[in-house]
């Protein structure tokens, strides 16, 4: 098979609110285009090079800019950018919150069957030109929105609100200790953002008393079960990663290769979230095809859990991280709170989860997500993550999820052998 | 260093409540919030925990009054002063609390711009060595500039391992500073508010002071244009801030501290900003609700409805910023030679080159005051202007060009502007595309 390697990339910094500095979507596209080909050293002669022989191509994920910033037809928005892309092909990439994997496996598939050699992939999302409740109804989208978001003041919130109540009745646990644990999840990616120079809430107090104590004024109820410190928060930003076919690596890079893609996988459950749980009740699994999407990479790659030495996971809110724990398969299902109580999950422990603070810590542009995480897994086995950069990182996987859990995408990225 | 009780004493005023919030969160401290008043010292201890957005943190935080004062010092491993800004007011405290401090404890005084060495010899020889100048900026959990100021009888390990709690616990960035008027953050930042200022007054029948505040907005760099910046911190800080700089310092940039004749008069009218209703600028309720920003116009000393003011150059800056467009931004305001883009650049280059003296003379190294332009005031540092005028113009060839002669043959431009480094920040946030 032929392999799919990974040159580089870039994120904006995703503390920036690109509404109030009064920039536009080609500012955002412009920056992270230009951060990330200087990253990979290029410049846009090098695009317009490979394009003569129709060698390179892009991919941009983005959820819903029609609605953000009444913008479509967002892959042939990078002409805007620089004349370099007129000719490009480039298309935009849909699958709500996980748009980025989409456009990250469009790319990857071009690439294994040899129709480029250079893919572009660019993940946005500019969310602060609308206020909270705007953007909550727009992001309801993601679900069926006629049936679980119209007319309800932030949707997502209680969708995983009701995934949360589901796990503590599914696998019969005690509602306070599991709470200890969300906060738990929320405390260490704040922390772990602390550490990344370019995440939401690196400047943000918040600790573990903070994330558990739900109902005040600064933390208050949301969603169920969930308080504001179970939730990623509104974020603008961009994230860029270029990918290179083995032709590409074998004719330009002499020594050691790049890191690349082990395996990925990729599973679509249900639309609705009461279907999801009607169709998983007789199930262990609550979430079977989020599960099933990381077998499905570490059959690919050939590696199990255990050659995994860190995660990236879509941890939308805390209830959603509790998951991803046992569907990566750190610990059996219903036992999720082991991994949390004993820290392996923390920035020190064997398995750690999201050493960049994760969508909760590091920010949740939602077209962006996925190829950011994909960008930290790369960043993280290049030991270039500086300030976060884990000790033991030969293999990344990340898990990046649309909707209620509905479009389930997974990465592996590790160091070439 | 474990600090694990602190008593903030003057905790009812804004940064005495807010560095309180610092502590009880970062750093996790017990925090006695020390208030003549007991019903303030309740009502700050609230606005402390909301400051920094988080309840929990309501059991670190204790109310007392000065009848307290004593037992909650003798408790404490940090004494934070944040008493007025009054050098008697201060040295009576430094009097009354000298022989309750703990051997062990580190005593910190959170004054703008008073000297740490006077106040440090208001106490005792052995306890003097734990005295520093700790000075936050408003508001600290946005604001995370620290500027930290050793006296010259400050023990080295005891300054070296606060500045590590400073920066790694409370999340601090800690930039020391020689003892000098104002220390650094205001002193740049006043130089430059009142330069615009006096170029309000010079411009007066231009329209003076949002004539100014126009050719300074955003897109040069700023959250806020810095007359309407001079009128929220209130014109009476502003004159004491600028005096005593004027007072205490010396330097090719001497003049541009001395304030307006028109401002000392407003003073004295009690116009003194937003805080007393009026002051460069005023906002006018309307019969029927409509609200208007009227500003003061120095030529008739009246007020007048705020102008909206239309410059070629910040219109076409505004549209390549709003593009990502930064090159094209900074050619135009560099290419174009209108009174207004010749007034924006020369503030600019006279902000970097005096904000690099000042980092040269007073701080750790030429990095020392972008750090705190960005940490203390959100305005671009010095480094990112100078690296966004070089996108279109050689920095000293620009400077020869736009500074008035008389400046030109005060300053060593050569000695400024020697290895001169990239800046460590991204210049692309700091230059909004808005007036």
């Amino acid at each position: 098979m032929n392999n799919v390697y990974i040159l580089g990339g870039a994120q904006t910094d995703f503390e920036r609110n690109w509404s109030k500095e009064g920039k536009n979507v080609v500012a955002l596209l412009r920056e992270v285009v230009e951060d990330g080909l200087h990253n990979i050293g290029f410049d846009y002669e090098d695009i317009v090079r490979l394009n003569r022989e129709n060698k390179i191509a892009c991919f941009v994920g983005n959820f819903i800019g029609e609605y953000y910033i009444n913008q479509g037809h967002l892959g042939a928005l990078l002409t805007e950018v620089h004349p370099a892309f007129h000719g490009v092909p480039s298309a935009r990439y849909e699958a709500a919150c996980a748009s980025g994997s989409v456009a990250l496996d469009s790319a990857s598939s071009h690439l294994r069957a040899g129709d480029y050699e250079v893919a572009l992939v660019i993940g946005f999302e500019l969310m602060k030109t609308v206020d909270s409740k705007r953007c909550g109804d727009y992001l309801g989208r993601a679900a069926f929105y006629e049936e679980e978001s119209q007319g309800i003041e932030y949707p997502f919130p209680k969708l995983f609100g009701r995934l949360a109540d589901e796990t503590v009745a599914r696998y019969g646990l005690d509602t306070k200790r599991y709470l200890n644990n969300l906060a738990s999840i929320a405390s260490i990616n704040y922390e772990n953002a602390k550490r990344n120079p370019l995440s939401q809430t690196r400047k943000w107090f918040m600790s573990h008393e903070q994330a558990n104590l739900r109902g005040g004024e600064t933390n208050p109820c949301i969603g169920g079960l969930l308080a504001a410190s179970d939730c990623s928060q509104v974020t603008d930003g961009a994230a860029f990663v270029a990918l290179a076919s083995e032709e590409y690596i074998r004719r330009n890079c002499s020594g050691r290769k790049p890191p690349v893609i082990k395996g990925f996988g990729h599973r679509v459950a249900p639309m609705k979230f009461a279907e999801k749980m009607k169709e998983s009740q007789k199930n262990e699994q609550i979430l079977p095809w989020t599960r099933q999407t990381v077998i499905d990479a570490y059959r690919r790659a050939g590696l199990t859990v255990d050659d995994i030495d860190f995660f990236e996971t879509h941890d939308c809110f805390t209830s959603s991280e509790y998951c991803a724990i046992s569907a990566f398969g750190i610990t059996p299902c219903g036992r999720e709170y082991e991994a949390i109580e004993s820290g392996r999950i923390s920035f020190a422990g064997d398995k750690p989860i999201n050493p960049s603070g994760g969508l909760i810590g590091c920010g949740h542009p939602v077209g962006a997500s996925g190829v950011r995480m994909f960008l930290d897994l790369y960043k993280q086995v290049s030991g270039i993550c500086g300030g976060y950069q884990l000790e033991k990182a030969n293999n990344g996987m990340m898990l990046n999820i649309g909707g209620s859990a509905t479009t389930n995408y997974s990465f592996i990225v590790g160091n070439s052998i | 260093m474990q600090i694990d009780t602190v008593t903030v004493i003057g905790a009812n005023g804004t940064m005495g409540c807010n560095i309180a919030g610092i502590f009880a969160s970062f750093g996790n401290a017990k925090v006695y919030m020390v208030c003549r008043n007991p019903s303030d010292a309740q009502e700050a201890y609230q606005r402390a925990a909301l400051s920094v957005r988080a309840e929990a943190i309501g059991r670190n935080l204790i109310p007392k009054g000065y009848d307290d004062l004593d037992a909650c010092i003798a408790e404490s491993d940090f004494i934070m002063e944040c008493v007025a800004e009054n050098l008697e007011v201060k040295k009576a405290v430094y009097r009354r609390i000298s022989s309750s401090i703990p051997k062990r404890a580190i005593v910190a005084s959170g004054t703008s711009g008073l000297s740490i060495n006077t106040l440090a010899e208001e106490l005792d020889e052995e306890r003097r060595r734990q005295f520093f100048g700790v000075h936050f900026f408003n508001p600290p959990y946005s604001m995370t500039l620290c500027e930290f100021i050793p006296s010259q009888y400050a023990d080295k390990t005891q300054a070296h391992l606060l500045k590590l709690y400073l920066r790694d616990v409370l999340h601090r960035n800690v930039v020391e500073v020689k003892d000098t008027a104002a220390f650094m953050g205001n002193r740049i930042g006043f130089q430059f508010i009142n330069l615009a200022l006096q170029f309000a007054e010079k411009y007066k029948y231009s329209g003076g002071i949002d004539y100014i505040d126009t050719i300074m907005g955003g897109f040069t760099g700023r959250a806020m244009a810095p007359l309407t910046t001079s009128d929220f911190v209130g014109l009476d800080v502003h004159q004491a801030i600028v005096k005593n700089i004027y007072e205490n310092t010396c330097d090719y940039e001497h003049n541009s501290f001395v304030l307006p004749a028109f401002v000392q008069e407003m003073i004295r009218e009690k116009r003194l900003g937003r805080k007393s209703g009026a002051g460069l600028y005023k906002l006018v309720r309307h019969s029927g609700g409509a609200k208007e920003i009227y500003v003061y116009d120095i030529e008739t000393q009246e007020y007048r409805p705020k102008r909206k003011y239309s410059f070629p150059f910040a219109e076409h800056m505004i549209f390549h910023l709003r593009n990502g467009n930064y090159e094209m931004a900074f050619r135009v305001l560099v290419n174009n030679h209108s009174p207004e883009a010749e007034i924006c650049l020369e503030l600019l280059v006279r902000y970097v080159l005096y904000s690099l003296y000042v980092s040269r003379t007073v701080g750790e190294d030429i990095h020392s005051s972008d750090k705190v332009m960005a940490s203390g005031f959100n305005w671009a540092p010095p480094l990112c202007v100078y690296n966004a005028l070089q996108l279109a113009e050689n920095f000293e060839r620009l400077a020869d060009r736009i500074l008035p002669a008389e400046l030109k043959n005060l300053l060593d431009m050569n000695e400024i502007l020697v290895d001169i480094p990239s800046s460590e920040y991204d210049f692309r946030p700091y230059f909004k595309a808005k007036g």
